[in-house]
């Protein structure tokens, strides 16, 4: 067999294996949205735990945490950071937000803002949001997956076709087995994922310059001044680091898969144990620096997007194709994973929120259920669409993306605390917010080098307050009744 | 400190350390094996977080 054949191989094992897992996991239970969207509200620590893991390592920490460590140094330790304060703000939050879900029936992000502001056109806007910044998430795995079949393939086939046939493969498993499919297919990621991580953080600085501190010190000396952050609003300056560590936190939770996850927990502790757990994970990502940083000693020279191959080329050229192979199926189950809680996110926030909310439409539970899993395949199809067009567009919307996420954060935090903040008042602060994300990134506007998303979240929670108070109070009791839900 | 401000607290402290401490922080020296301030500073912290939150849980539980 040809190098080649033995690592692509391994590769479509892997993602056979982790699909047969998720499907005998999530086997013989009923279809209905409850289970099909947030399994069941069921979760336990540990279902919670390999979910959530599942979800957030994607393709991204694979290659782009050490396309970054590669291409530019300090600037990604802010990976490491923004997961621990994530689960620092989510151990108050998310408890709060399952509780309101189950008192009230959430199944989806955007039912969060129908029921605290009373209002389904709400929901469309956070719905259209949530949506527009899911597709682009969606279409990065497509290209990290691309990249991985690329280098293991060893270059010697377009690996286009393979990645349309992995996706429409993985909406077929969605299709199939629902939030719990993807829960139990985490279990083969999470443990190949660490494995593969462990290893290369470990082995390849050790074969590349004798160690972390030798790996260290022949980067300073390559690149000065590479370890330390550039200083105030220069790009990827201090600045910026701290604001792209606060938007990524606090927009954490709010994708829509996020909201589903953490309404699938069975209660408040289950969250609150898997806060404390997952930011020792995080550690994971300075082994992933690592590797990116001996792939800098060992390879330098690729500028751009190429950076991001550089960790995966580094294995193919000092390790034997088997190992390759196992390395690339682990990036493969990270891009795959997390798309099935994508898809599905993507797929039941359109069902719910919009079919059945606003046009009254598949309103009982089967017809709910097979209409959420038609938009998994339409979904899919629409990923894979925009991917073969905008390619390298799109990941530059990613950036973008999360800063959109970040513009639910004013809604959910005045959710729990502000007894007058209006349906009308949370939409237009919204929409301030994206006007603030389209000037600074349509007409390239700065502002003294603060993170847009930053910026536009403040608007938001401005406008938010203003037109609040110049409309109608909103039903004092409902507000009672909701924070008291809160409280479980 | 009341027992519903003790565990806010807890938690508040690692989110600082990591994000608005970052400018205080950002330098080489002192090194640890190699590894910049900066680096040092933010792993330590990383590695503290689960012990904080778990403390904040402890404390939670016992209101």
């Amino acid at each position: 067999m040809t190098p080649a054949a033995v690592a692509l191989g391994i590769v479509a094992i892997a993602v056979i294996a982790a699909a047969v897992l998720g499907i005998c996991g999530a086997r013989g239970r009923l279809k209905s949205p409850l289970e099909y969207m947030v399994g069941g509200r069921s979760f336990g620590s540990l279902l919670l735990w390999l979910l959530m893991a599942g979800e957030i390592y994607t393709s991204f920490t694979f290659l782009g945490a050490a396309g970054y460590a590669y291409g530019l140094g300090a600037p990604c330790f802010y990976i490491l950071c923004y997961g621990p304060v994530a689960y620092a703000i989510g151990f108050f939050l998310t408890p709060k937000i399952r509780a309101v879900g189950e008192r009230y029936g959430m199944l989806t992000g955007p039912d969060f803002f129908r029921v605290r502001y009373r209002s389904v056109a709400l929901a469309g806007l956070v719905t259209l949001v949530g949506f527009v910044s899911l597709v682009p998430y969606v279409t990065l795995q497509l290209t990290g997956l691309q990249v991985l079949l690329t280098i293991a393939g060893f270059g010697a086939f377009e690996p286009k076709g393979a990645v349309a046939i992995a996706l429409l493969l993985i909406a077929a498993f969605v299709f199939a087995t629902g939030l719990r499919g993807t829960a139990w297919a985490s279990i083969l990621k999470d443990a190949l994922v660490v494995v593969v991580v462990v290893f290369a953080g470990i082995a390849l600085p050790q074969r590349i310059a004798g160690g972390w501190e030798g790996t260290l010190r022949a980067v300073e000396t390559a690149h000065p001044g590479w370890l330390t952050l550039a200083p105030g609003t220069a790009p990827h300056g201090v600045e910026w680091f701290v604001g792209a560590v606060v938007v990524s936190a606090l927009g954490f939770f709010l994708w829509p898969q996020g909201m589903a996850a953490t309404y699938s927990a069975k209660n408040g502790d289950a969250l609150r144990r898997n806060a404390i757990f997952l930011p020792a994970y995080s550690l994971m990502v300075l082994f992933v620096l690592f590797a990116g940083f001996a792939a800098l000693i060992a390879l330098p020279g690729l500028k751009g997007a190429a950076a991001d191959q550089a960790f995966m080329l580094v294995v193919r050229n000092q390790y034997p194709a088997w190992l390759l192979g196992v390395v690339a199926a682990a990036g493969a189950l990270a891009a795959l994973v997390p798309v099935t809680a994508q898809l599905l996110a993507g797929a039941s926030i359109v069902a719910k929120n919009v079919v059945s909310d606003i046009f009254g439409a598949c309103t009982d539970d089967r017809s709910r259920t097979a209409l959420t899993r038609a938009l998994v395949m339409a979904v899919a199809l629409l990923a894979l669409g925009l991917w073969f067009v905008l390619n390298t567009y799109l990941v530059n919307l990613l950036l973008y993306a999360y800063n959109g996420i970040a513009q639910f954060v004013p809604g959910v935090v005045m959710g729990f605390s502000w007894r007058r903040a209006s349906a009308w008042g949370i939409g237009a602060g919204i929409v301030a917010g994206l006007a603030v994300l389209v000037a600074t990134g349509a007409f390239g506007m700065k502002i003294y080098g603060l993170n847009p998303g930053l910026v536009g979240m403040a608007v938001n929670a401005l406008v938010a307050t203003v037109v609040s108070l110049f409309t109608n109070a909103p039903d004092a009791a409902h507000f009672e009744e909701f924070c008291a839900a809160a409280r479980e | 400190m009341g027992r519903r401000i003790a565990p806010l607290v807890l938690a508040a402290i690692p989110t600082l350390a990591l994000s608005l401490a970052i400018p205080f922080v950002n330098r080489f020296e002192p090194s640890l094996g190699g590894a910049p301030f900066l680096l040092v500073w933010i792993v330590a912290w990383v590695l503290a977080t689960p012990f904080m939150l778990y403390a904040a849980f402890r404390l939670q539980q016992r209101v």
